[in-house]
C-alpha cells in the first residue's frame, strides 16, 4: 500500500510527461486526481496504523535490492512519518488544484509536481538509509525545475542557489550516512536495525563527525541560521504552489531526517551535541522572526517566518534528545510538538504561500506597502489570510498553537532558559503578522486596487480545505496527536 | 454541559455574523433593512447571551467539572469554583444590555460582525473563567485577546483603529508569554497543568509560575507599565470598551490572581508585588484620569486604577474584597462607558470640554449619576462598600498601604465627579449645545439596566451582607478599622469638592492641556516607543540587511574558497593518481568551464558554477532531463568516491 503511494504519482508523472495533446484543464484535473491517490492511501494507512502497538515501524514493505551492501527497498511508517506524509500528500493535492501559470506547458509542470510528490513521500516512507538519501536528493531535482522553469524574477539563479546549497548539504549527509552504516556489522542500511544497534555509540570524534555531517546536511534543508540564505530567493521567485510545497514539504525533510537519523540512531552522540543544536534552534527562531519583521516583501516575510517556525522544531528535537534518561513526559511532549509543528506549519505556511501566489497572479507585486484596504474588494481573501496569519502567530483554536504549546512546555523540561528566550519569537511573529494584515487589508484602499479580484472558486475551495484542517487541529487535535504520541514514547525510550 | 457556556455563544455568533448580508441578498441596504437588522441582531444577540447566563447560573449552583482529552497527554479541564461562579454569572449579566445597546446604537456598517464578535467574546471569556488548568486558561486568555483585536479594529477602513488594535494585542501578548512560562514550569515540576495540582509546587518552579501569572495578569488588567494599551483599545466602538475594556476582559488579570491566590501566596513576594503594582497603577491612573481631556480615556485610566485596587486586595490576601469590587466595578464602569458613548454621539466628539449634556439629556444624566457616585465610592452605593473593603484589606498589611489606597480613592472621587460634571453637568449658559442627538429607547433602557444593577449593589451596606459575600465568593473579609472609614470618606468628599470648585472656575476640562504630558500615562508610551518599539524595528531592519549582505556573503565566500579548492584538486588530480579522482576532476573542470560563461556576476562559487553547467545544458526541458541525470550521477559518484577514500584513510 505504501509502495503504491510512491508509485502512483511517479507513474502519473511519466504518463503525463509523455502524453500528447493534453489541455491545461485536463492536465490539471489529471494531476489533482493522481495527487489525491496517495492521500487516500495514506488515510487508509492511518486507519490500519496502531499507535498503541508498541512497535515503532508498521505497515512495512520490503524487497531485496543490493543484499551485499545491506541495502534494500524498505518502506513503512511510524506515527511521525505517517502524519507528515499524509500532510504532504494533502499539500500536493491542494497545490496541484491551485491555479498556476504553467506558461503553456501544463504537462511538464504537473508532471514535475507529481514526480516531486512521489519522491517526497519516498523520503518520509523510506526505512532504508540509502533509499532515504536517493529520494532526498531527487526531491531537489523536482523543485529545481519547478522554480527554474515556472518561477518569476531571477528564477534560474534562485533555483540554482537552492539546488547547489541543498546539494552541498545532502553530500555531507551522505558522508554521515555512509559513516554510520559502515560502522555496522554486518553492513546494513536498515533504519530499524540501526536504531536498535546504535552504531558508533561512544566512539568519540568519529561519531561526532558523522553526527555533524548529518546535522549540517539536514540543517541546510530545514533551514537553520546561518544556512538559510537559499530560502528567501527560492521562495520569492518560485510560483505560489511550488513555494507552498517547498515550505510545507521540503523543509520538513530536514527536521524529519533529524528525528529519523541522528536523534534515533545516535542517541548518545546526539545528547552530547544537543545543546549546540538547541542554541541554533533558538537563534533561528528569534533571528528568523526579527528578520521577517524587517521585510517589506510579502513572500520574503513569510519565508523568514519559516526560519522562525522551523527553529522551534529544531529546538524541540534537541530538547527531546538532550538527555538520555529523565524528564520523559516533557521530552515526549517536545517530540510530539515538533511533529505537530511540521504538520501545522505545512498547512499554515502552505496556505500563506498560496495566498502570496494569488497576489502575484493578480498584481505582480509583493511589496506590502503597496497595498491597503483590500478587505473591501476581497473579503474572502482577507478572511482566509487573517485565519492563516493568526494560525501562524500561534493563536489558540488554530493548529500551530497546539504545536508550539507542546514545544515550549516540553522544551522547558530540558532547557528552561532556551525555551524562555524562544518565547520571544511568539511575540515578534504576532507583531509582524498583525502589521502585515494591517498594511495589506486594512485602512485606506488605494484607487488602483479598487477592482482587486476576490478569491476565485478553485482558490476558495483549496484554501478552504487548508483552513478547515487548521481549525480542526486547533480545536480538537486528539486524532492527530494520538497517532504521533505512541511513536514519540518509543523514540524517547530508545526502542525501535 | 459546561462546554456549552463557551460553545453556545460561539455558535450564536457564527449565525449572527452573516445575517445582514444574507438578509440583504446582494442588494444595497435600504432604510427598512437597517431597522430590521438592528432588531434581529439585538434580539438574537441578547437571547444567546441570556441563554449563556442561564447555563452559567446552573453551573454556579451545580459546580460541575468536565475533562476533555486533547491528545498527546494534554487534558483540558473545566472547573467552577466560587470565584469562577461569580465571574461566570457576571459576564453575561453585563454583556446582555451592552449587546442590546450595540445593536441599537452603532453604525449599520459592519453591525453583524460587531454584535457577533461581542457575543463570541462572551463565549471566549466564559472559557477563560471556567478553565480548570493552565492550558485551557491560556486558550481562553488568548482568544479574548484576538477578539479584542478584531473589535478594536472594528472600523478597519479608518486609518487609526487597525494600528491601535495591533498595539493592544502585542502588549497583552507579551503578558501571555508569562502564562506559557507558568504552564511550562508547572508541567515540568508536577507533570500536570491543573490548578488543583499547583499546590505541590515549590522551589524555582513555584517562582516561575507565580511570576508568569503576575506578568500575564498585569498586562491583561492594564497595570503599569502596560496601561497604555488600554488607551489604544479606546479606538474601538463604545460597547466594546464597555464590555471588554472595562467590565470583563480587563478583569481577567484580577480574576486570575483571585482564582489562583492560594497558590500565588505560597511565594513570599507575591503579596508585596501585587500590592505594589496595584497601588502604583491606582495612583498614577488616578492622576491620568484626573487630567485627561477625553471622556473614554478618562474612564480607561480609571479602569486601570480600579483594577489596581483589586490587585491590592488580592495581594493583601482578601480575594473576597477584590472580587466584590470586580463585580461592582463591572456594573458601574460599563454603565459609564455606555453613557460616554451617548454623549460622544450627541456632540460628535470625545472631548469632555464640549459636552455638559445635563439639560438636554436629563434621563441619561441621572442614570449616569448612579455610576459616578459608585465610582466615587459615595455611600450608599455598592461601589463605596466594596472600595472600603479593599481599604480594610490593605489595612491588614500596614496602615500606610491603607492610606495610599485611601488616597487613590480620593483621586477616584475627583475624576468621577469630573466626568459627571463635564459630560453630564449643567449646560453652558451660551446654549451652544441645544441641538443634540438624543439616545434611542434601547440605549436608555440598556443604561437603565446597568444603573439598576449598580444601585442594587447598594444592598451590600445592609448589615450581614458581608457574610453573604464571604459565602458566595469564598475567603474572609477583614474587619475594617473606624479611622480608615473616616479618613476615606473625608478624602472622597475632598476629591468631589475639588472637582466642583474647579468646575465653577471653568478649569475642570483643561487640566491636562498637554496631551503628551502627564495625561498620556506619564509619558510611558513615549518611553516605550523610544526604548522598545523603535529600537526593535531598527534592529529588524538592520538584521534584514545584515542577513542579505553579510550572512549570505559568508556563503558566497565559502563558495569562492570551495572553487579555489576545487581548482587545486583539479590540478592535483590532473597528474593522475587515481582513475576515480580523474573522473571527479573532469566533471569539475567541465562544469567550471560552463560556469564561467554563465555566471555573469562572477561572485558565486563552484557550487553555482557547477549547476550553471546543468542550467545551461537544460534550456530545453527534454534535453535537460538526460543532461541533468548525467551530471547528477557524476556528482553522486564523486561524493561516494571521496567518502570511500576518506573512510579508507580513516581505517
Amino acid at each position: 500500500m505504501l509502495t503504491a503511494t510512491i508509485l502512483v504519482p511517479l507513474i502519473g508523472a511519466v504518463a503525463l510527461g509523455s502524453a500528447r495533446g493534453v489541455s491545461e484543464r485536463a492536465a490539471r484535473a489529471g494531476a489533482v486526481t493522481i495527487a489525491a491517490v496517495p492521500l487516500a492511501l495514506l488515510i487508509a494507512a492511518w486507519s490500519r496504523f496502531d499507535p498503541g502497538s508498541g512497535r515503532l515501524f508498521q505497515l512495512v514493505e520490503a524487497a531485496p535490492w543490493i543484499p551485499t551492501l545491506g541495502v534494500a527497498y524498505r518502506v513503512g511508517v511510524d506515527g511521525v512519518a505517517l502524519v507528515i506524509a499524509t500532510a504532504s500528500a494533502l499539500l500536493f493535492t491542494v497545490s496541484a488544484a491551485y491555479p498556476a501559470d504553467t506558461r503553456d506547458r501544463p504537462r511538464h509542470y504537473y508532471a514535475w509536481l507529481l514526480f516531486l510528490e512521489a519522491v517526497s513521500l519516498g523520503v518520509f516512507l523510506a526505512l532504508d538509509l540509502l533509499l532515504f538519501y536517493v529520494f532526498f536528493d531527487l526531491s531537489l531535482v523536482g523543485m529545481y525545475f519547478l522554480i527554474g522553469e515556472w518561477g518569476h524574477g531571477d528564477a534560474k539563479r534562485s533555483a540554482l542557489k537552492f539546488f547547489l546549497f541543498t546539494l552541498a548539504g545532502s553530500l555531507t549527509m551522505l558522508l554521515g550516512i555512509l559513516g554510520l552504516a559502515l560502522a555496522t556489522e554486518p553492513l546494513t542500511f536498515d533504519m530499524a536495525t540501526l536504531i536498535r544497534h546504535q552504531p558508533l555509540a561512544g566512539e568519540g570524534l568519529r561519531s561526532s563527525l558523522v553526527l555533524l555531517g548529518l546535522l549540517f546536511g539536514l540543517g541546510v534543508k530545514t533551514p537553520v541560521v546561518p544556512l538559510h540564505t537559499w530560502l528567501p530567493p527560492a521562495h520569492v521567485d518560485a510560483p505560489g504552489p511550488a513555494s507552498a510545497i517547498l515550505a510545507g514539504v521540503l523543509l520538513k525533510m530536514g527536521t524529519y531526517g533529524m528525528i529519523r537519523i541522528p536523534f534515533a540512531m545516535m542517541r548518545a552522540t546526539f545528547a552530547q551535541w544537543a545543546l549546540v543544536l538547541a542554541v541554533i534552534g533558538v537563534i533561528s527562531a528569534v533571528y528568523g522572526a526579527l528578520v521577517a519583521l524587517g521585510q517589506s516583501n510579502l513572500k520574503r516575510r513569510i519565508a523568514y517566518t519559516s526560519v522562525n517556525h522551523m527553529g522551534y522544531v529544531v529546538l524541540a528535537i534537541a530538547a527531546a534528545g538532550g538527555v538520555l534518561a529523565g524528564d520523559e513526559p516533557g521530552r515526549e511532549l517536545a517530540i510530539t510538538g515538533a511533529t505537530t509543528q511540521m504538520v501545522a506549519h505545512g498547512l499554515v505556511t502552505g496556505a500563506l504561500f498560496l495566498v502570496a501566489g494569488s497576489f502575484w497572479q493578480r498584481t505582480q507585486d509583493y511589496d506590502i506597502d503597496a497595498y491597503g484596504g483590500l478587505a473591501r474588494p476581497a473579503p474572502a481573501l482577507t478572511g482566509v489570510t487573517t485565519v492563516a496569519a493568526f494560525a501562524s502567530l500561534g493563536l489558540p483554536g488554530l493548529a500551530q498553537f497546539v504545536a508550539e504549546f507542546q514545544i515550549f512546555v516540553g522544551t522547558f523540561s530540558v532547557y528552561p532558559a532556551l525555551a524562555a528566550v524562544a518565547l520571544l519569537g511568539v511575540l515578534i511573529t504576532a507583531a509582524l503578522f498583525l502589521q502585515l494584515l494591517q498594511k495589506i487589508f486594512l485602512g485606506d484602499l488605494p484607487a488602483r486596487w479598487a477592482d482587486f479580484p476576490d478569491l476565485h472558486r478553485s482558490e476558495a475551495v483549496t484554501l478552504g480545505v487548508l483552513v478547515a484542517l487548521i481549525v480542526a487541529i486547533g480545536v480538537y487535535p486528539r486524532w492527530l496527536l494520538d497517532a504521533i504520541a505512541g511513536s514519540s514514547r518509543i523514540l524517547i525510550g530508545g526502542g525501535s | 454541559m459546561l462546554w456549552l457556556t463557551f460553545l453556545l455563544p460561539v455558535a450564536g455568533a457564527s449565525a449572527l455574523w452573516p445575517w445582514p448580508a444574507i438578509a440583504a441578498r446582494g442588494r444595497d441596504p435600504q432604510p427598512a433593512d437597517e431597522a430590521r437588522d438592528r432588531w434581529v441582531l439585538g434580539v438574537g444577540g441578547v437571547t444567546v447571551v441570556v441563554a449563556t447566563l442561564a447555563l452559567a447560573m446552573r453551573a454556579a449552583v451545580t459546580r460541575p467539572r468536565s475533562v476533555l482529552e486533547w491528545g498527546g497527554g494534554l487534558i483540558l479541564t473545566l472547573e467552577v469554583d466560587r470565584t469562577a461562579a461569580v465571574v461566570a454569572v457576571l459576564v453575561p449579566v453585563v454583556a446582555a444590555p451592552i449587546v442590546a445597546y450595540a445593536a441599537a446604537h452603532e453604525p449599520h456598517r459592519g453591525l453583524g460582525r460587531l454584535v457577533a464578535l461581542l457575543v463570541a467574546f462572551v463565549g471566549a471569556m466564559q472559557l477563560l473563567v471556567v478553565a480548570g488548568d493552565l492550558l485551557t486558561l491560556l486558550i481562553g486568555w488568548e482568544l479574548v485577546g484576538a477578539v479584542s483585536w478584531a473589535l478594536i479594529g472594528h472600523e478597519w477602513w479608518q486609518p487609526e483603529p487597525p494600528g491601535a488594535a495591533a498595539h493592544a494585542f502585542n502588549v497583552t501578548r507579551f503578558g501571555d508569554l508569562g502564562l506559557f512560562l507558568a504552564a511550562a514550569a508547572a508541567f515540568h515540576a508536577t507533570g500536570s497543568l491543573r490548578y488543583a495540582d499547583l499546590g505541590a509546587l515549590d522551589g524555582a518552579a513555584l517562582h516561575v509560575v507565580v511570576a508568569g501569572s503576575v506578568l500575564a495578569a498585569a498586562a491583561k488588567s492594564a497595570q503599569v507599565p502596560f496601561s497604555p494599551w488600554l488607551f489604544s483599545a479606546m479606538r474601538g466602538p463604545t460597547p466594546v470598551s464597555a464590555l471588554l475594556h472595562a467590565a470583563t476582559m480587563v478583569a481577567a488579570g484580577a480574576y486570575l490572581l483571585a482564582r489562583l491566590q492560594p497558590v500565588l501566596a505560597m511565594a513570599w513576594w507575591f503579596g508585596p508585588t501585587a500590592i505594589g503594582l496595584g497601588l502604583a497603577t491606582a495612583l498614577t491612573g488616578g492622576v491620568v484620569a484626573a487630567l485627561h481631556p477625553r471622556a473614554k480615556e478618562l474612564l480607561a485610566a480609571s479602569t486601570s486604577a480600579q483594577y489596581g485596587l483589586m490587585f491590592v486586595a488580592v495581594g493583601a490576601g482578601s480575594t473576597a474584597a477584590g472580587l466584590a469590587h470586580l463585580v461592582a466595578h463591572a456594573a458601574f464602569k460599563s454603565l459609564l462607558f455606555l453613557a460616554a458613548g451617548v454623549a460622544i454621539a450627541a456632540v460628535g466628539s470625545g472631548r469632555l470640554g464640549r459636552m455638559r449634556l445635563g439639560a438636554p439629556l436629563r434621563t441619561v444624566a441621572l442614570l449616569t449619576l448612579t455610576g459616578t457616585l459608585a465610582l466615587a465610592a459615595i455611600p450608599p452605593l455598592g461601589g463605596a462598600w466594596t472600595k472600603e473593603e479593599v481599604v480594610a484589606a490593605a489595612g491588614e498589611r500596614a496602615p500606610w498601604v491603607a492610606l495610599l489606597t485611601i488616597a487613590a480613592g480620593g483621586l477616584s472621587a475627583f475624576y468621577a465627579a469630573r466626568f459627571q460634571l463635564l459630560a453630564y453637568g449643567p449646560t453652558r449658559r451660551d446654549g451652544a449645545l441645544r441641538h443634540v442627538r438624543p439616545p434611542g429607547r434601547t440605549e436608555t433602557i440598556a443604561i437603565g439596566v446597568l444603573a439598576t444593577f449598580t444601585v442594587a449593589l447598594g444592598l451590600l451596606w445592609i448589615p450581614g451582607a458581608g457574610q453573604l459575600v464571604e459565602t458566595v465568593a469564598g475567603g474572609t473579609l477583614p474587619e475594617g478599622r473606624a479611622w480608615e472609614l473616616v479618613v476615606s470618606l473625608l478624602l472622597v468628599g475632598a476629591g468631589t469638592y475639588a472637582a466642583v470648585v474647579l468646575a465653577r472656575r471653568q478649569q475642570l476640562a483643561t487640566l491636562g492641556t498637554s496631551p503628551h504630558g502627564a495625561a498620556d500615562w506619564l509619558g510611558i508610551p513615549t518611553l516605550a516607543q523610544a526604548a522598545v518599539i523603535d529600537p526593535t524595528l531598527a534592529l529588524c531592519r538592520t538584521l534584514a540587511r545584515f542577513d542579505d549582505r553579510v550572512v549570505d556573503a559568508g556563503v558566497r565566500a565559502a563558495a569562492a574558497v570551495a572553487r579555489a579548492g576545487s581548482r587545486l584538486v583539479t590540478t592535483l588530480s590532473g597528474r593522475g593518481v587515481d582513475g576515480a579522482v580523474e573522473a571527479l576532476a573532469a566533471a569539475a573542470r567541465r562544469a567550471a568551464g560552463a560556469g564561467s560563461r554563465f555566471d555573469d556576476a562572477g561572485v558565486d562559487g563552484v557550487v553555482e558554477a557547477l549547476a550553471a553547467g546543468v542550467g545551461a545544458a537544460g534550456r530545453d526541458s527534454r534535453r535537460l532531463q538526460t543532461g541533468y541525470a548525467h551530471h547528477y550521477y557524476v556528482i553522486v559518484a564523486a561524493g561516494a568516491v571521496v567518502t570511500v577514500v576518506a573512510l579508507a584513510l580513516w581505517a
